[in-house]
């Protein structure tokens, strides 16, 4: 039963990208019901218990089920998607939109599954289902090649981590003979480390950790309302649900906690760097996402799977409406370029949204996302207090680009736009902003209690060291905000990663392909070519033996004569060739007269008796080694068919052969 | 019902021949007999137990001296194979001719290579085998000599001698093989059963290593696979789909067959060497692809990265590793699904790359762009192929390459390991030559292209709806593999 959830949207997606494009009003709505619908479902779903079984075959079967933390993401994915999808209906191109909306669709349905997985092979099913949609949204405005190079760079990236989750598979099935969750629990020793850390690189690559941050840049060419669901609710918080799932299992490997948390620090301290320096408006929000990801990592590795789960429900919140905003100020000004933006008295309403949604990013009180950020500096302190510090740290860095954010896009500074949000977009970006402040009662303790959660008990001096850091962080941003003259420096674009991966692993492995390719063409092929150059040579010896041969007739049986026929035809053969003929066609030629005349020789040896066949057989296979092309300009005088007959009657000799010698 | 399949088609081809018929004649007759054979096939597998062994066995005395009649019976292996075979010459015989000449004749070597084809997958009989294994080449050679493009008879000859070479060590491995048996058999179910090697430890060896080169040829597997490039190319459409999906096959199938089945104790012995050589290919293949500007060429190394796959399976499922039973039995599974699962989603691509032939006489891929507009349908079905020979979820290569994996690993899982490093590099490159063909900006030279007809979008959509079928519900497919039964009783 539980299949419906992740195959409603899905075939509804794909039902709307068939039926093709049609009026904005109509797409939305269809689109915005089946959001609507599977919201409905993931409800009853979680509410009801819903599990779900398929025999997949070969022994290996799907499983789905929901535990609470599963059923907390798959409420907030057609949650998030909803809204976006409305937005995306009414913002994006018309051409196409069918397909936008579609894919957005399977996307979500893509996810669902992904987070309904109960075993490794459904996992990976639905996570490799993301990457396609990924590429197919990035690329979706095709006719710009650059889109679609992106998407295969996400596509080939993420990819990449995803080979981690085959190994871990292959490992688990390997050791416990099945691949449900519950079979991780009987790895042990080097297996379960396999699983551990392939499972980890599994989900680093699909939330942009450490050098995989790189794919959600060039995923900034995909339309706005698609950076919003990768970001928000799909794809991105996939990597850290994936780790909040699996930890129970996992986190007993040793070392696995660490790299966890270190690959998290390290991605939550550069990605906001990254993004307090970028001057791309959906750029700086990318590297923003890495950070925040990072956050969710942190707490999956400090034993708080729980907390990770209630910050990628805040981040969704506040992500989504991030992205649509963004997007409403790219098409106001036609350029992404944040220091051409400021659009506080032209839209006030989007600016307005915006404030509450940056605010929720920026981690200030008391909005929802900031209590799972103070969770998370909790969930770090208690693992070292040094640890909580750098999270304190990276808050900062979020309250800093978040202030940026909003002041350089909506601050107000008199931009005209050129375009203004319909209101359609205007509602699903507010449905979203107010979303963050409405979960806002997560501070409540009535609430935090009733939460099937373990959380970290917080002390008030941590809170208010880590409120300390946010604030300075915001008046940073702002005065960072307020000089913003320069363009943005190189170090921006994810600290020149991108270009030490495209000289470090990109063209060196586009050189060697090449290299190979002409190996294969030069080298390997020269085996043949090899072939053909011996048969040559014993069709010399054979020339050779015939001259001997001659003088004593007695001894003329049919193998040297064959052989000296063919010797003789290749004598002529070269002659009539001349001097400008290529050496390697002279071989080829050989070849081919060499086959054809020890055929010939056995064809006239047909009423003779048996045995000199039998001897027959492995010379003219030996013969035949000298396997080649032909000279194609002798060939298309027909002489083909005239060997391919002299071939079949030596076949059927061979049998008669085997027969007589039976009797 | 088998030897209807097998003959139907020959005596087709005979009458083609002969018969004074118009092209259009020609061509629905050929149609009609191959949707016979392929019905009585079907009838066949209504009829047929997964995992009891050789069925519908016919047989009929020949020469009962040495052992050889006319057998036939299909088991989970050959099965499978034999209805994908007889389904994608169907759909190549029903693809328009890309150069129309000779219609007759054309569609009479067709069948021919149908009869040769099925027969090869449906006997019992070693020497039988060997016959049609020959006679397969003998109609591919003139299919590609005779239709193809500028350097076809070139081509067509490498093609024809270098696989040649390879059957004639078949044949003196098979030689060499039933001269063991007393008294002398030919029948595939009785050499299964005897193991006539087991405990000869050279000779075994030479006949295991005569048969894996023949086979390997044939495969093919680095390093004879150069005469498969240009045979591609220069072959029409149809005549590739045709290699690629059927023939290639007959190598993996022959040596699950000969090698691993007859041979058991000496291929174990040599199975590890067997899966490096398949490693290797796996990356080579998609490696020298990914370099590859024209089409053809791409995709037919994409076709030793997959057999590469099936190899391995194959290599791992004779292991004999004690205590790996399931995962051999996985990756004899994954095997045959990945032969059934690249005969029709690389059958479905050559007939494509068949389509921008005949439309624009050019495979290099900077000649294309920006497609996806005026061919929607074209990049519809080119897109979803690449996707599946890629490995996505939901399309049956990955369901292949899932259990070999599983299966590898359980028995070499560095092999495995290194192993997934293809799926990385075929990944990019399927990507890259849809992002050539289809998207960016259109080229002048390229208007008023035409998509994919109705007769054409109509076969490569049977064809990829099976491919979308074992992807989303592969339980039918892998119950009829039943693959235990061929590893632990010999299919016999």
């Amino acid at each position: 039963m539980l299949f419906a959830l992740p195959l409603f949207p899905a075939l509804a997606g794909l039902a709307l990208w068939t039926a093709g494009d049609g009026p904005r009003l109509r797409l939305g709505v269809m689109a915005g019901a089946a959001a609507a619908g599977t919201l409905l479902l993931a409800a009853l779903a979680a509410a009801r218990g819903w599990s779900g079984g398929f025999a997949w075959g070969a022994g290996l079967d799907l499983h789905l089920a929901l535990t609470p933390l599963s059923a907390a993401v798959a409420i907030t994915v057609p949650a998030v998607a909803l809204p976006v999808l409305v937005f995306a209906a009414a913002h994006e191109d018309r051409r196409g939109l069918a397909r936008l909306l579609g894919l957005m669709l399977i996307f979500t349905g893509a996810m669902l599954l992904t987070v309904a997985a109960a075993d490794l092979l459904t996992l990976l099913i639905g996570w490799e289902v993301m990457g396609f949609c990924s590429w197919a949204l990035i690329g979706h405005h095709w006719r710009d090649r650059a889109n679609m190079a992106s998407g295969r760079y996400a596509f080939v990236m993420t990819r990449l981590g995803d080979l981690g989750l085959f190994l871990a598979l292959m490992a688990t099935w390997n050791r416990a003979g099945s691949l449900e969750y519950a079979a991780l629990g009987r790895l042990e020793g080097i297996t379960l480390a396999l699983a551990a850390f392939g499972v980890l690189a599994a989900a680093a690559a699909k939330a942009g950790q450490g050098p995989f941050a790189l794919w959600l840049f060039r995923a900034m060419d995909g339309p706005s309302a698609v950076s919003a669901l990768l970001h928000a609710a799909t794809m991105v918080a996939a990597g850290a649900y994936l780790l909040a799932r699996l930890h129970p299992w996992l986190a007993s490997v040793p070392g696995w906690s660490l790299a966890v948390i270190a690959l998290g620090l390290f991605t939550a301290l550069a990605g906001g760097a990254v993004a307090v320096m970028q001057g791309h408006a959906k750029k700086l929000l990318a590297g923003s996402t890495s950070a925040q990801l990072g956050l969710m990592f942190i707490a999956v590795g400090a034993g708080y799977p729980g907390v990770a789960v209630a910050h990628l429900v805040t981040h969704a919140a506040f992500k989504a409406p991030l992205f649509l905003s963004a997007g409403v100020a790219g098409e106001a000004g036609g350029t992404y370029r944040l220091r051409e933006m400021g659009y506080m008295r032209a839209l006030p309403w989007t600016a307005g949204l915006t404030a509450l949604a940056a605010l929720a990013l920026a981690a200030v009180p008391f909005m929802g996302a900031a209590w799972s950020k103070e969770q998370i500096v909790a969930a770090a302190t208690h693992e070292s207090v040094w640890l909580g510090l750098f999270v304190m740290l990276a808050g900062a860095l979020s309250a800093a680009y978040a202030m940026r954010f909003w002041f350089l896009a909506y601050g107000p500074r008199d931009a005209k736009p050129q375009a203004e949000p319909r209101r359609p977009e205007i509602a699903a970006t507010g449905a979203l902003a107010l979303t963050c402040v409405a979960l806002g009662v997560l501070w409540a303790p009535p609430l935090q209690d009733a939460l099937p959660l373990r959380l970290p008990e917080g002390k008030p001096l941590e809170i208010a060291g880590s409120l300390a850091f946010v604030a300075l962080g915001l008046v940073a941003g702002l005065t960072l905000a307020r000089r913003e003259t320069a363009p943005p420096p190189t170090a921006a674009d994810w600290l020149g990663l991108p270009a030490l991966i495209e000289r470090g692993v990109v063209r060196p492995f586009e050189r060697f392909a090449r290299l190979a390719a002409r190996t294969d063409d030069d080298l390997l092929d020269a085996i043949p070519r090899g072939a053909a150059t011996g048969a040559r040579r014993v069709a010399r010896g054979g020339r050779w033996v015939w001259g001997a041969m001659q003088t004593d007739d007695a001894l003329l049986d049919a193998i040297p004569r064959s052989a000296a026929a063919a010797a003789h035809r290749v004598a002529r053969g070269r002659n009539n060739a001349g001097g400008a003929m290529q050496a390697d066609r002279v071989v080829l030629d050989a070849a081919v007269w060499q086959i054809a005349a020890a055929t010939r020789a056995l064809a006239r040896l047909g009423d003779r008796r048996g045995e000199l066949l039998a001897d027959g057989l492995p010379e003219g296979a030996a013969g035949l080694t000298g396997r080649g092309g032909a000279d194609a300009r002798r060939l298309q005088t027909g002489l083909s068919h005239q060997y391919y007959a002299i071939f079949a009657i030596g076949a059927g000799l061979a049998i008669l052969f085997l027969i007589t010698e039976a009797f | 019902m088998l030897t209807f399949a097998i003959l139907l088609p020959f005596a087709a081809a005979a009458a083609l021949a002969l018969a004074p018929l118009s092209a259009s004649a020609a061509r629905a007759t050929a149609i009609a007999t191959a949707a016979l054979a392929l019905l009585a096939l079907v009838v066949v597998w209504t009829g047929f137990t997964p995992g009891a062994g050789f069925q519908a066995v016919q047989e009929a005395p020949w020469i009962p001296a040495l052992g050889v009649a006319w057998r036939v019976g299909v088991d989970g292996v050959s099965l499978p194979l034999a209805l994908m075979s007889g389904l994608l010459f169907v759909a190549a015989i029903a693809w328009p001719m890309e150069r129309a000449v000779n219609a007759r004749q054309y569609y009479a070597w067709f069948l021919f290579l149908e009869g040769a084809s099925l027969g090869l997958f449906l006997t019992l009989d070693l020497l039988i085998f060997y016959v049609f294994f020959d006679l397969s080449l003998v109609g591919m050679y003139f299919l590609i000599g005779r239709w193809g493009h500028e350097g076809a008879q070139r081509a067509a000859l490498k093609f024809f001698l270098y696989t040649l070479a390879g059957s004639l060590l078949i044949l003196l491995a098979i030689i060499a093989l039933v001269l063991a048996t007393d008294p002398l058999t030919f029948d595939m179910r009785k050499l299964i059963g005897m193991q006539p090697m087991a405990g000869m430890d050279l000779r075994a060896g030479l006949i295991l290593l005569g048969f894996v080169i023949g086979f390997a040829i044939k495969t093919p597997l680095f390093p004879v696979h150069t005469w498969l490039p240009p045979a591609h190319v220069d072959a029409p459409g149809p005549a590739s789909a045709i290699l690629a999906g059927v023939l290639l096959k007959m190598g993996v199938y022959g040596l699950v067959r000969i090698p691993m089945q007859m041979l058991r104790e000496t291929f174990a012995t040599y199975a590890l060497a067997l899966g490096v050589v398949a490693l290797i290919s796996i990356l080579w293949g998609s490696i020298v692809a990914f370099a590859q500007e024209n089409l053809k060429r791409r995709i037919a190394y994409t076709s030793v990265n997959h057999m590469g796959y099936a190899v391995l399976g194959v290599a791992v499922a004779g292991s004999a590793v004690a205590g790996q039973e399931a995962a051999r039995d996985l990756a004899l599974t994954g095997a045959v699904v990945e032969m059934v699962a690249h005969g029709l989603i690389t059958g479905a691509l050559f007939l494509i790359a068949g389509a921008f032939w005949a439309r624009t006489q050019e495979y290099d891929l900077g000649h294309y762009g920006g497609l996806a507009a005026p061919a929607p349908r074209m990049m519809g079905a080119m897109g979803l192929a690449s996707f599946a020979s890629l490995g996505l979820p939901g399309l049956a290569g990955f369901v292949a390459e899932v259990q070999i994996f599983i299966g590898a690993f359980a028995v070499w899982p560095w092999i495995a390991a290194i192993g997934l490093l293809g799926l990385i590099v075929t990944a990019a490159l399927f990507l890259g030559m849809l992002q050539r063909l289809f998207f960016g900006d259109r080229l002048p030279a390229l208007e008023g292209l035409a998509d994919l007809t109705r007769t054409e979008s109509g076969i490569l959509a049977v064809l990829l709806a099976l491919v979308v079928l074992i992807g989303v519900w592969p339980a039918w497919l892998l119950e009829m593999i039943a693959a235990s039964a061929a590893l632990t009783f010999g299919g016999g």
